[in-house]
């Protein structure tokens, strides 16, 4: 009997052991057995996960502070991690080394620079993960700042915890209207990418009437960004008397796109918008391509601002339009950026779109730090929602949404419609920021 | 004599269960606020497990509709949390009733599933539980796009030990069910048809109303940690509640524990969660990696799981003390 006891008892008593270790264990095991992967804290960079280890002096030794820990929770792994890594990642991994080497950023509280040091987690592309992760972040690691997730709909979730512990979140890979609709009560979240109505649909708008565009086809993947951008392109299209002759939604993992591309061709619309992602952009390119369906304004996105598009297409892609804040012509500085994070490196890489806001909103974090003189986030945040600041999009501020958390201002976007001319994704609209003049309508695609 | 050791046995396994129970009901009193987060997700994984290993350890029918139930689960505290307002949410018995609402839901859908679906046998049942999770995922993404406009929603935040208490309820309710299962005829029904369906059905079991309750039951758990989950992850949408990892998982954990003994998948999904949260945040950069070789491993050299390998160290231990007390 009583071998059965032991039986019994034992696994249970390894399961209590597991869950003792459990508890000392996530109130961070700041062992000197952690694995020893830091990089030097002067040239901390994000391929290097940091230990644990550091963490407590974050906020224990205030007055020796040596660094400035920033905690991220990333899609590493799973299906998001092919945004993430093309996206925000190529961006801080450029940022950092490049702030280090300088010494750091410069906080008056402690009287010198301090360098950056991330701590990364991977949240596996899965929300209940990020959400966690967030959590240890502020909680356990106490980060002096938190970075953010990758993605609308995480950032939707991670926003509220950023907030209710009053840490300034200032976004990457995401935006969207529903997200502006919740800033009023997010004081602490500044929105830096562009989107849907702020302002690129609006910007098309114009651009297409401009040029005597009466019909449009749209076709949107049936997700948050699709439904999101059909929505408002429902609305500001009519606004500038462009009617919408046909509206389809198609699934995300969608292969065949023929019939919707005929249904279209069938219309034969002035325009035609693919609003997706790359996954139905790449194959919505090939198709009309394929059927010849060639309307006078052919705009897909996100996917025709990448790289990746031109590559894949070649000179077939004269002429087609898509979402973007710069091109090389924008500015000098602009074209700076564009060396420091494309020079050398394949065209895949390039993103004309996200790249210099995502770059951006870490030049505004570190003014707002510099200007602030401390660490602590109400100041950062007072300063953020109220001060313009030198960024590598020249003066840069956020609006306010409802007196609470803010979006990158409009007026600083140095572009929102893009388009393929001689093999460069150029900024066409709005007009007053334009690097070259608004192909309309489109040459045809190529015979083979 | 006899008796008095009998009676410790009995107490053993009760007393050391109620040890855990009580450390695990009083850390919020000393543990850190991050470990109670952590332990909620734990105790989720445990919980998905355990209930999968009900009905699906113990007849060898392998259910892949663990992220239908839970997703289910999600909607209604989705749906029942914008219809209430925050000020009656919160009142804790009411996240409760919600979280109940949700198993209920959860035990209805199972109850209709299994009692159309629980005559395949095999791969068949699998595919089409699995298809269930891509049905309902579609079918809600579809009615949200085009009647809601929409395609997420936002859960009522609540705080984070309201949410860990009442998972641990949910644990205990449903530690509570599945040892009284096992130790009844329902229990014995199960295993025979495990062991062999048609022999089940000819000494008088009848197997498929069995089947169907057992799994009701065992989806009224995951319905309930899909309701209280919600309120932790504030954002959802269909692709996040019905993530098909939430079906492989528990399968895997189990698979890890061993699924012979009821603390299989108990160990199995408490080290699985705890390894993984180590290597995501100790070594984020090859997660991926680490853990298919863990799983490979495990599947390769533990057949029996984690329990397995326990058994057979306490087998030879005991065994030992047999041949030394013969000699």
């Amino acid at each position: 009997m009583w071998r059965k006891a032991i039986g019994y008892s034992l696994p249970v008593i390894i399961c209590l052991l597991l869950l003792l270790i459990a508890i000392p264990g996530c109130q961070q095991a700041a062992t000197p057995t952690a694995p020893k992967t830091t990089a030097p804290a002067t040239v901390a960079t994000a391929t290097k996960p940091t230990t644990p280890a550091a963490s407590p002096s974050a906020t224990a030794a205030k007055p020796t502070k040596d660094k400035i820990i920033v905690g991220m929770s990333r899609p590493l792994s799973g299906p998001l991690s092919v945004i993430g890594d093309s996206a925000f990642r190529p961006i801080y991994e450029t940022w950092v080394p490049r702030v280090n080497a300088e010494g750091g950023i410069y906080v008056k509280e402690y009287g010198k620079k301090l360098p950056i040091e991330l701590k990364i987690y991977d949240d596996k592309s899965d929300v209940g993960t990020m959400t966690r992760l967030t959590e240890k972040l502020i909680l356990e690691d106490k980060v002096d700042f938190l970075w953010p997730a990758c993605g609308t709909s995480f950032l939707f979730a991670q926003a509220p915890i950023a907030n209710k512990y009053n840490y300034v979140l200032i976004t990457a890979e995401g935006g969207a209207t529903s997200l502006k609709d919740m800033l009023p009560s997010l004081p602490y979240v500044f929105v830096s990418l562009s989107f849907s109505d702020w302002y690129e649909v609006p910007v098309l708008a114009d651009l297409l009437a401009a040029k005597g565009a009466k019909t449009a086809y749209i076709m949107y993947i049936a997700d948050l960004h699709g439904i999101e951008y059909s929505g408002v392109a429902g609305i500001e299209l009519p606004k500038k008397g462009i009617n919408i002759v046909g509206i389809k939604s198609v699934p995300p993992d969608i292969k065949d796109l023929s019939p919707i591309i005929k249904e279209a061709k069938a219309l034969n619309p002035d325009a035609f918008l693919a609003l997706a992602y790359p996954d139905q952009v790449m194959p919505a390119t090939a198709t009309s391509m394929e059927l010849d369906f060639n309307p006078k304004a052919w705009l897909g996105g996100p996917g025709v601002n990448f790289g990746f598009y031109h590559t894949a297409f070649g000179p077939a892609v004269e002429g087609v339009l898509g979402w973007t804040t710069f091109a090389r012509k924008s500015s000098p500085k602009l074209a700076e950026l564009a060396d420091i994070l494309y020079s050398g490196k394949p065209e895949e890489t390039n993103d004309w779109w996200g790249h210099p806001l995502y770059w951006a909103a870490l030049d505004m974090w570190k003014a707002a730090i510099e200007k602030a003189g401390t660490l602590n986030q109400k100041a950062i945040r007072d300063i953020l929602a109220t001060e313009h600041l030198e960024t590598v999009l020249g003066d840069t501020w956020f609006t306010i949404i409802g007196g609470g958390g803010g979006l990158l201002a409009k007026e600083c976007h140095p572009g929102e419609v893009g388009q393929w001319i001689n093999g460069v994704f150029e900024v066409v609209g709005p007009v007053d920021k334009a690097t070259a003049q608004f192909v309309y309508p489109k040459p045809p695609w190529p015979k083979k | 004599m006899n008796k008095i050791s009998f009676n410790y046995s009995k107490l053993l396994l009760p007393g050391i269960l109620l040890a855990i129970l009580v450390v695990l009901a009083t850390l919020p009193l000393y543990g850190s606020n991050y470990s109670i987060v952590l332990l909620t997700s734990i105790i989720m994984y445990v919980i998905l497990t355990v209930s999968w290993a009900l009905f699906s350890g113990s007849t060898g029918y392998i259910s892949l509709a663990t992220a239908a139930f839970f997703g289910v689960g999600i909607y209604t505290s989705a749906i029942l949390g914008r219809t209430f307002t925050a000020s009656i949410l919160a009142n804790e018995y009411f996240v409760v009733f919600i979280v109940i609402i949700g198993g209920l839901i959860s035990a209805c859908l199972a109850f209709i599933v299994g009692a159309i679906t629980l005559r395949l046998r095999g791969i068949y049942f699998a595919i089409f539980t699995f298809g269930l999770v891509e049905l309902i995922k579609n079918l809600l993404l579809w009615y949200e796009v085009k009647f809601t406009g929409t395609r997420g929603r936002f859960v009522v935040v609540i705080g984070n030990e309201t949410i860990y208490y009442v998972i641990l309820g949910i644990l205990l309710l449903l530690l509570l069910v599945t040892y009284f299962i096992r130790r009844s005829r329902y229990g014995l029904a199960l295993e025979s048809i495990g062991e062999h369906e048609e022999a089940a059905a000819h000494i008088g079991i009848n197997v498929t109303m069995v089947k169907v309750i057992i799994f009701a039951i065992s989806a009224v758990f995951v319905g309930m940690t899909g309701s209280i989950m919600a309120m932790r992850w504030t954002y959802i949408d269909p692709y996040i509640s019905f993530d098909p990892n939430l079906t492989f998982l528990p399968v895997l954990m189990a698979i890890f524990g061993g699924t012979r003994q009821m603390y299989g998948p108990i160990i199995g999904a408490v080290v699985f969660a705890y390894l993984e949260e180590i290597l995501l945040t100790r070594f984020p950069y090859y997660y991926m990696l680490i853990f298919g070789i863990v799983l490979a491993a495990t599947i390769l050299y533990l057949p029996n799981g984690l329990v397995g390998v326990v058994q057979k160290i306490i087998a030879r231990l005991a065994g030992g003390k047999h041949a030394h007390s013969r000699g």
